[in-house]
């Protein structure tokens, strides 16, 4: 008796769920005098709804039959499996497209004689300077909107006075 | 014979016949194990027109997945496998509702559709001292007690161990035990 108080205030006392499990199924398996002391068959009967005592089935299969034709007439639709593949290889081949991507401008950039100012915009034109006469001269560029030509004109940098 | 039920059941005949959709078949499976599904649902929700909801989907999902049963498997554990999952899942869309209802202050028992209280010959619902217990001790005292279930066709029904179902077996009937052990010496004394 005294180790059946035991082991209940250890079950109680016990945190882990796993173990209070393992508690209780090991003693109530040896001790005869616990095992008296569970509910019986007969017990649980008097308390549950019994299939003898819940009524006929008629009102049942009634609410089901409609149904049950429903269910007959149209075949389970298995969209979920379609789409899951579906969204699969999607994801896939955007993965896919995005390594190959990534994995291409790295081996680019990486290669020798790379040069980053190689890839810089086209359009864009620039010059650093431009002599006339040995001297640097006044430069203007032109550009017709719509078009890729570009004109430069230069002059020789008229001559401070005084 | 078909334990809990007192049915001859013709069970892989009614098989086939629901497999190939005789309105007959799912009929006679209606009659040969409606009134188990129902108890146990019954049992485990506590409540009639749950219960009869948590039926009429099980026998439908039946019908449905009819052709993915193992035939090397018990029919009626893999009928009664389904009941229980509907049954969890109709406690949890319960307790969805009422906590929302709690928060809406909205009266469930006035507004629900439960049966009728002043109804003469009211239907046996289970003891109100099941409600001590988990759904998934209740389920396993019931499958034990009516059907005669050993732990592991109950691990079956509940998808856990045989052990764990056993100590659910054991925590039902002890707590219930106690209960009752309660209320009778309160009785005595009072």
């Amino acid at each position: 008796m005294d180790f059946c108080k035991t082991v209940e205030i250890a079950y109680a006392a016990l945190p882990l769920r796993p173990f209070r499990d393992w508690l209780i199924r090991a003693h109530m398996e040896q001790c005869p005098r616990c095992q008296a002391g569970l509910l019986s068959r007969e017990e649980a009967k008097c308390l549950l709804v019994g299939p003898d005592r819940v009524g006929g089935t008629g009102a049942l299969w009634g609410r089901i039959a409609g149904e049950a034709g429903r269910v007959a007439a149209v075949p389970e639709r298995k969209p979920a499996r379609g789409a899951l593949a579906w969204r699969w290889a999607s994801a896939a081949s955007m993965a896919a497209v995005i390594a190959l991507t990534g994995f291409w401008l790295l081996r680019e950039t990486e290669r020798p004689g790379f040069d980053a100012r190689a890839v810089a915009p086209a359009e864009r034109f620039q010059i650093d300077y431009v002599n006339v006469g040995g001297a640097p001269a006044q430069t203007f560029v032109y550009r017709p909107q719509g078009t890729d030509t570009v004109f430069i004109w230069a002059s020789r940098t008229p001559e401070k006075e005084g | 014979m078909d334990e809990g039920t007192n049915l001859p059941v013709d069970e892989q005949g009614i098989i086939e016949g629901c497999l190939q959709g005789s309105p007959a078949s799912n009929r006679a499976m209606v009659e040969a194990y409606g009134n188990l599904v129902l108890s146990v649902a019954l049992n485990v929700v506590g409540n009639r027109q749950d219960a009869e909801d948590i039926c009429q989907e099980t026998f439908l999902q039946v019908f449905r997945r009819l052709d993915r049963y193992d035939r090397e498997r018990s029919f009626k554990t893999w009928l009664l496998t389904i009941a229980y999952r509907r049954s969890l899942d109709m406690l949890r869309k319960k307790k969805r509702f009422t906590e929302f209802s709690v928060k809406a202050r909205f009266d469930p028992a006035v507004a629900g559709r439960g049966g009728d209280p002043h109804s003469a010959d009211p239907e046996p619902l289970p003891s109100k001292l099941l409600e001590a217990l988990s759904p998934r001790e209740r389920t396993a005292l019931c499958l034990w007690a009516y059907e005669g279930y050993t732990a592991k066709d109950i691990s079956d029904v509940l998808a856990c161990s045989a052990s764990t179902a056993r100590v659910y077996l054991f925590n039902a009937r002890r707590k219930i035990k106690a209960l009752l052990e309660n209320d009778h010496g309160l009785l005595q004394n009072g």
